[in-house]
């Protein structure tokens, strides 16, 4: 089976005024269709900004970077946006929903952007799924944080992305909405085959993965496939 | 979705909307406002020099018909040379002077016979001709305006007046004194700043006028017939620079305000933005919010400008009555395409700021 998600030698340098510090530092990493990978790493070991190459965020300074075939550090920034658009979705720890609109608008305005319309299935099967239907209409101050993530987790896989990116989904939230949240990725992962690569610094967290690897210093220092 | 998510924006930050609002809305009233002013007070003079009912009017070089101001005034006497061309019936000398004592007025220094043999005559709502020394005619505007009745003294250059009669309004001023009395206040005896010449029938017009001009070849000599309709601010040189520098303004005022409403509110959604890229929009999909926000913006401040400038001409005409103001669906629309033009050159940079803003630098500070 191709792998849905191949680096090769994938360097970071970020280059601000004076300093340079290398982010990645030569990343080889696979990820097959259907996988749950949980990353874990100290602090500043360069996990987000793993996770921002590989959503074409960023470009990466040096390697290659495969998702489903593409090879992002040779796409111009209108192409990665694109590939972003159709193949990737985003959840943050920091819930990042737009203040402004409603659990329903957050979810729509991602259906709007992906530029599909609006799949009415697919948003009553996401929001039963996520346990978000009698929500919908709250805006998110209005929301508990368990039920924020939710919605994140919702507006990130409305468009049925290849690869879902999460970076520390769980760190704004107690135990309990950490299980709930934890509990759907899975679910996700197992009912509707979603490819999840999770950064997270909890071990209970990493266990609903399928498979763990650890980062060190910018570099992936295990991660032999569990099967 | 995304048209709401802008309308939710701008109500979410009601204080700089309103702002906004308003200062596009003062932006498009300073143009409407100070355009229908001006062209208002140049219709209506338009239309009372028309009024008068004579046929030609005879001034010195390069002089407007507007600005009382000018004049190196004419000897009196070319009236005799007028008189003499064929089909000339009257023909009467007008001085003008300016009084600024409340608002600018223009007064005529007139000979009353001249004047109504050449104009048909004052209709009187009460009162008498003007005979000499310190008298006044006002039009009934005037006197309703200043309250004024026969027998009252009115301040004219530092003098006192003494209104003798209060004409219905059209006859070319609102003012009139007898034209030796201000021949001498201004130490212009024997001067006349205009004529106007009334034919034996109309229909002799083209020809005395180009006897006119044979005679006073530098000379501006205008027929009054067409006059209302040969108004237009371009007859006017001074007058399209006031305007061309009025829209400049407004469109200074409309760039700036909506150029830093907008540039405060793309640095405030700097997370925003982030999270929008992070869902794949493109920089065209991210400028396209931040414009159509500005469009929405201005689109406000013109139906509150409209509303602002209908306000500012209500309270105009009631400080002060004679004056007229003119708004224009013509200038209204122009205001509104100015105020749009502006705000949107002024939402472009922000925008093109916003649709570039690096997703990373947005998300990294978690
Ligand atoms: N935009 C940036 N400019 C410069 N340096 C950066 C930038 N973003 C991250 N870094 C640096 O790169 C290194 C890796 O950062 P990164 O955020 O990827 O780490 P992390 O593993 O996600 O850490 P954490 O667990 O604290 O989130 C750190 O030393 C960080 O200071
Ligand atoms: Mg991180």
């Amino acid at each position: 089976m191709e792998p849905i998600l191949k680096t090769e030698n994938l360097w970071k340098i970020y280059r601000s005024s004076q300093v340079e510090v290398s982010a990645l530092q030569g990343v080889n990493f696979e990820v097959y269709p259907g996988e749950f990978v949980a990353v874990m790493g100290p602090s500043g070991c360069g996990k987000s900004t793993l996770l921002y190459v590989i959503g074409g965020l960023t470009q990466p300074t040096r390697g290659r970077v495969l998702v489903d075939g593409n090879d992002l550090a040779a796409l111009s920034d209108a192409e990665r946006t694109r590939l972003r658009r159709h193949k990737i979705g985003f959840v943050f720890q920091r819930f990042n929903l737009l203040p402004t609109l409603t659990a329903r608008g957050n979810i729509a305005i991602a259906q709007h952007i992906h530029g599909n319309g609006f799949d009415p299935h697919r948003f009553a099967v996401i929001t039963r799924m996520l346990g978000l239907t009698e929500r919908l209409q709250h805006r998110p101050a209005e929301l508990s944080g368990g039920e924020q993530q939710r919605v994140a987790l919702a507006r990130a896989v409305i468009h049925e992305p290849k690869l879902l990116l999460a970076d520390e989904p769980t760190g704004n939230l107690d135990t309990r909405n950490s299980e709930i949240v934890l509990g759907m990725l899975r679910q996700l992962n197992r009912e509707l085959g979603q490819t999840i690569v999770m950064i997270t610094h909890n071990p209970e967290a990493a266990a609903y993965a399928s498979r763990v690897v650890h980062m060190r210093d910018g570099v992936i220092v295990d991660g032999i496939p569990a099967d | 979705m995304i048209a709401q998510m802008i309308v939710r924006n701008l109500f979410h930050r009601k204080l700089r909307t309103l702002i906004s609002v308003l200062a596009v809305g003062v932006e498009v009233a300073l143009v409407v406002v100070m355009v229908g002013l001006t062209t208002g007070m140049l219709q209506e003079t338009a239309k009372r020099i028309e009024g008068i009912g004579a046929d030609i009017m005879l001034q010195p070089p390069s002089s407007s018909i507007f600005l009382a101001f000018s004049s190196a005034p004419m000897s009196i006497r070319i009236r005799d040379r007028l008189k003499t061309i064929e089909g000339v019936r009257a023909v009467a000398p007008v001085l003008l002077q300016s009084s600024t004592s409340g608002g600018l007025d223009v007064v005529y220094g007139i000979e009353p016979e001249s004047f109504r043999a050449v104009s048909g005559g004052f209709v009187f709502h009460e009162g008498r001709e003007l005979r000499e020394g310190y008298e006044v005619l006002v039009d009934d505007w005037y006197a309703a305006a200043r309250r004024l009745r026969v027998g009252d003294t009115l301040q004219l250059f530092g003098h006192d007046f003494k209104v003798v009669g209060v004409v219905e309004h059209g006859k070319g001023a609102r003012l009139f004194v007898p034209i030796r009395t201000l021949q001498q206040l201004f130490g212009a005896v024997d001067k006349a700043s205009l004529f106007f010449i009334k034919c034996v029938r109309a229909g002799q017009t083209p020809h005395v006028m180009g006897e006119l001009r044979a005679l006073f070849p530098r000379y501006e000599i205008r027929p009054l017939k067409d006059l209302l309709s040969m108004m237009t601010p371009s007859s006017l040189p001074g007058l399209e620079a006031f305007h061309r520098s009025m829209i400049a303004l407004a469109v200074v005022i409309g760039f700036l305000v909506i150029l830093l409403s907008m540039y405060t509110t793309t640095l405030e959604r700097t997370r925003e933005i982030g999270v929008l890229k992070a869902l794949g929009a493109s920089k065209a999909y991210i400028a396209r919010i931040f414009l159509v926000e500005s469009a929405l913006l201005c689109a406000a401040g013109i139906l509150a400008g409209v509303g602002l400038s209908y306000l500012a001409k209500g309270v105009l005409t009631s400080i002060f009555p004679t004056l007229s103001v003119q708004i224009t669906s013509v200038w209204l629309l122009r205001a509104a395409a100015i105020a749009l033009g502006a705000g949107l050159a002024g939402a472009a940079y922000p925008a093109w700021l916003a649709s570039r803003r690096d997703p990373i630098q947005a998300l990294a500070y978690e």
